[in-house]
């Protein structure tokens, strides 16, 4: 693609006109101005592309198989462990690193940190889509996918946590949706949408933080339920929603700057020069940020523990994990953070979020899967849990990249906007 | 009050522990007795147990199974806070002060009587597993279910006899 | 009852975003710990010394709810050894009861319990469920309606005695299955759940909970050595409609007794009491900041442009 690009002075694309001032087409627009066996060539030269296809190519059937013959075919069906890796990974783990949108979202229409512009499109895509994905994952995993809309129209039962999950995800989804309309909007080249909405982004903006704060948190208070059931460590019933909403913070930040290196390295192409010169800067900003946030999440950690006085079970083998989690997924990137911003170093900065993003979703899986049922035994997933897993965010990766081909969100649109 | 509560208590302790014979009135003499019982009130899933009378007299005092109502005295102190002069009774089957009826409302309502002191007495089924099965796993009599009585067809059906269980270790699949 | 409304109420207020910060106050009197439930709700007293072990109540079960055929009948005692990620048997798909043995050194022959749903007070499972698919009836028993349920599983990661099982094996038709305490059958006319008019052993004692705490403190008091001096279920996750007698301590014989002494949804009230306020106070406190964040901007801008133009 990247050679492609270079062939032709045309692509990529960041205007409605060609050079020669006629209008692109939709069609040639979603095929990046390539003809469709230019678009073919391209798409088989991409080795990821093979991978994703052997990929995709066990895992479509296992999800079809999951639909006709019912949940227990791909996964272990077990009681004692209703949750399993689809809403440990999918739900717990992608909700805080899609919360980028709204903590960007707020940065720049709140806080009016103009600066951070190049980069807010990325974070409200990341925030949408991870959004999206999540409930993807919960799709796959309910038992009858088709009522997904019962607990907002059918029969509502508004005192259980996961009502204010439902109907928060469901809003912020909305919300996020419009938020990044615009970049659609300018692609297809519909003004007048656009501007509809950005007259009512400060609106949305702060729905999104309630919305976000609030079910962010939900989905630690989820695991209030089962005070008995999830190891002490990784549940203190009064603070788990502060822990899971603060952790959120570093995890959305970290998982944009995650991205926008992905985008840096392998889609430099697609960047313009604002976002190519400004990415190292935001990137040690965001990272300033980060640190904040972890050792914010750290302080209320230990205040959790000290506030229900488990310090015996630090020393005990879960204990000895927990501190593992601690030190790897929280310490070692705080470090990494502050060295990073100190010295300006944003390679740094990236590693430390790459870290930090891996301890959120371990974090995740040991309070959902691990520490779950800590008295009874340990459920290993299927190898097909884990294949319909790695499918769904291989489709999630493909989408995120099909958008960001095309709609304006590394690059400003050049055209009228 | 508490203490007719406490005093009244007795009978049903020994109630518990007692097996009493149904629809057989007999004078405190153990000689009095019947040679052999026909227990059939209860069954239905199991069929009728001939309860050898003159084999268990040899066994066991009257007041073991019968509690006060032969007009022996209960040993149990408890009992005896009560039941030290009660007489023999008119009649002395199980089913008399067991109720077959155990958890009617009817049964709980009575039950619910604040001034009863017998609130856990058992029911007549209850009470001949509780005295015999108690007794029996002490002197190593027949425990299991079918070494008293033989199952029923009904029995059988509820019980789902017929199945075979699948071999060690494949996992069935549900049904539908 | 009223309290129970009230409390339900409340919550549904504050969750659906309705309620202001006022409500906060009266939510710690809303959830008081003492809410005793219905006043004329039934229970059964389990009395594990009296239990035999027979599964008669397992059969009664399995024929008054029409669950599908067992893998062994129900005269087959070798379903007592088995054993599954080293826990004994446990309520799933095909049974909404399960007896297991316990060998317990200090008794010299087995013990047995019986395990089902035990008709909580306040159960976890209702009140995690974000469909209302659970009811407590004023008899007692915690029933489930299937028409509305979404299989979201929330309600078999909150109860704390692990009794909710999902029908996993069906795609077309899953739900939750549970015992219903024989709710539509017997229950509702006054009749007694079909495992314990099957007992023999009268291990199962079925009657108005008040009471059934009664008899078991006598049973209690009166058999001084048989009985630990404890009703599980008296307190246990704020106290269940199915209690029991153990003649050793609970925890030998597959009780967990680090199930607390309250209601499960005490331990989610500290989130649901921060609903209220962050959807009253973010919007006001967020707009304000924004409103300070621009005016800044405003000013700097206008500076700019005056600068500008002056030059
Ligand atoms: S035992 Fe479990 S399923 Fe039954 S009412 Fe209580 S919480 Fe619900
Ligand atoms: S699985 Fe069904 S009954 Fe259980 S919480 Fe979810 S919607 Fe409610
Ligand atoms: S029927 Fe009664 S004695 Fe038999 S296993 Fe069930 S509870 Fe125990």
């Amino acid at each position: 693609m990247k050679k492609m690009a270079q062939t032709s002075q045309e692509i990529p694309i960041v205007d409605h006109n060609r050079n020669d001032g006629t209008l692109w087409l939709i069609k040639e627009k979603i095929l990046l101005g390539l003809s469709p066996e230019e678009y073919k060539t391209m798409l088989k030269r991409n080795p990821v592309n093979w991978f994703l296809f052997v990929l995709l190519g066990v895992g479509i059937p296992l999800i079809i198989i999951r639909y006709l013959f019912g949940l227990d075919t791909v996964t272990h069906s077990s009681n004692d462990y209703p949750w399993g890796l689809f809403l440990g990974f999918g739900l717990f783990g992608m909700v805080p690193l899609s919360a980028s949108g709204f903590l960007l979202g707020t940065t720049v229409e709140i806080f009016g940190r103009k600066d951070f512009v190049p980069i807010e499109r990325l974070a409200l895509l990341n925030g949408l889509l991870g959004y999206f994905f999540a409930v993807v994952y919960l799709e796959v995993d309910l038992g009858m996918p088709w009522r997904l809309p019962y607990p907002m129209f059918v029969s509502l039962g508004p005192a259980a946590v996961l009502f204010l999950v439902a109907w928060h995800v469901a809003t912020y989804l909305s919300v996020q949706i419009a938020e990044i309309l615009p970049a659609y909007f300018e692609w297809i080249g519909w003004l007048k949408g656009k501007r509809f909405i950005k007259s009512i982004t400060i609106g949305l903006t702060i729905a999104g933080i309630i919305l976000s704060t609030l079910h962010q948190g939900a989905l630690g208070a989820l695991f209030t339920y089962a005070p008995t059931k999830v190891h002490p460590l990784w549940l203190s019933t009064n603070f788990i929603w502060i822990h899971f909403f603060c952790s959120a913070i570093f995890a959305g930040l970290s998982m944009v700057i995650v991205v926008s290196t992905l985008c840096k390295r392998f889609m430099t192409w697609r960047c313009d020069e604002r976002f190519l010169n400004n990415i190292d800067d935001l990137t040690v900003k965001l990272g300033k940020g980060c640190s904040y946030a972890i050792i914010t999440y750290l302080v209320i950690k230990v205040v959790g523990i000290a506030h229900d006085n488990e310090w015996a079970y630090l020393l005990t083998g879960w204990g000895n994990y927990f501190m593992l989690e601690i030190a790897v997924g929280v310490i070692l990137p705080f470090f990494l953070f502050t060295i990073g911003v100190k010295n300006y170093l944003p390679n740094l900065v990236r590693l430390a979020a790459f870290i930090s993003v891996l301890g959120i979703i371990w974090n995740r899986l040991n309070t959902a899967l691990i520490g779950f049922n800590w008295q009874l035994y340990q459920e290993v997933p299927r190898w097909q849990e884990v294949w319909v897993t790695c499918t769904i965010f291989a489709i999630y990766f493909m989408v995120y990249r099909f958008i960001l081909y095309r709609l304006p969100i590394l690059y400003e649109w050049k055209g009228d906007k | 009050m508490r203490s007719t509560l406490m005093a009244t208590l007795s009978i049903m302790i020994m109630m518990a522990i007692g097996a009493l014979y149904p629809n057989q009135s007999f004078a405190l003499d153990a000689e009095d007795a019947p040679e052999v019982v026909e227990l059939d009130a209860l069954s239905d899933l199991y069929e009728p147990v001939t309860f050898d009378h003159a084999m268990h007299v040899d066994a066991a005092e009257c007041v073991e199974c019968h509690h006060h109502t032969t007009g022996q005295q209960p040993v149990d102190p408890n009992c005896l806070r009560c039941h030290a002069t009660s007489e023999e009774t008119d009649s002395i089957s199980c089913g008399e002060c067991h109720s077959a009826e155990r958890f009617s409302p009817q049964d709980l309502k009575e039950r619910s009587n604040p001034d009863l002191y017998h609130i856990d007495k058992p029911g007549l089924k209850g009470a001949y597993h509780l005295n015999c099965v108690g007794c029996h796993e002490e002197v190593d009599g027949p425990t299991g279910c079918q070494d008293c009585h033989a199952m029923t067809e009904k029995g059988k059906k509820q019980f789902q006899v017929s199945i075979v269980p699948p071999k060690a270790g494949s996992k069935k699949d549900a049904h539908e | 009852m009223k309290k129970l409304l009230n409390r339900r109420t409340f919550l549904k207020g504050s969750l659906a975003g309705s309620a202001a910060a006022v409500s906060v106050g009266r939510s710690q009197k809303a959830m008081a710990k003492d809410f005793e439930g219905y006043p004329e709700s039934m229970g059964v007293l389990v009395d594990l010394s009296r239990c035999v072990g027979c599964r008669s109540c397992e059969a009664a079960c399995n024929e008054e709810q029409n669950l599908p055929a067992p893998e062994k009948p129900f005269n087959d005692f070798s379903v007592f050894d088995e054993m599954h990620h080293g826990q004994k048997r446990r309520t799933d798909e095909t049974r909404y009861t399960v007896v297991n043995r316990y060998d317990v050194p200090e008794i010299d022959h087995p013990l047995f319990r019986k395990i089902q749903c035990n008709h909580c007070q306040e159960p976890a499972c209702l009140t995690s469920c974000f469909v209302n698919a659970y009811t407590k009836t004023p008899e007692g028993a915690v029933i489930y309606d299937a028409s509305v349920c979404v299989g979201c599983r929330t309600c078999m990661v909150a109860c704390p005695f692990y009794i909710p099982a999902f029908r996993y094996s069906s795609a077309f038709n899953p739900r939750i299955m549970k015992c219903i305490f024989c709710y539509d059958t017997r229950l509702k006319n006054g009749q007694p759940p079909a495992c314990v008019e099957a007992c023999p052993q009268e291990a199962l004692t079925f009657g108005h909970r008040k009471e059934l705490i009664r008899i078991g403190h006598q049973r209690i008091r009166e058999n001084k050595d048989q009985y630990v001096d404890h009703i599980y279920g008296e307190h246990e996750a704020g106290g269940t409609a199915w209690m029991y007698l153990s003649p050793v301590d609970f925890e030998k014989v597959g009780f967990d007794t680090s199930v607390p002494k309250e209601p499960i949804l005490n331990f989610v009230k500290d989130f649901l009491a921060i609903v209220p306020m962050v959807l009253t106070i973010w919007p006001a406190l967020f707009a304000g900041i924004h409103l300070l964040a621009t005016r800044k901007d405003g000013i700097k801008k206008q500076q700019q442009t005056e600068g500008e133009t002056e030059k």
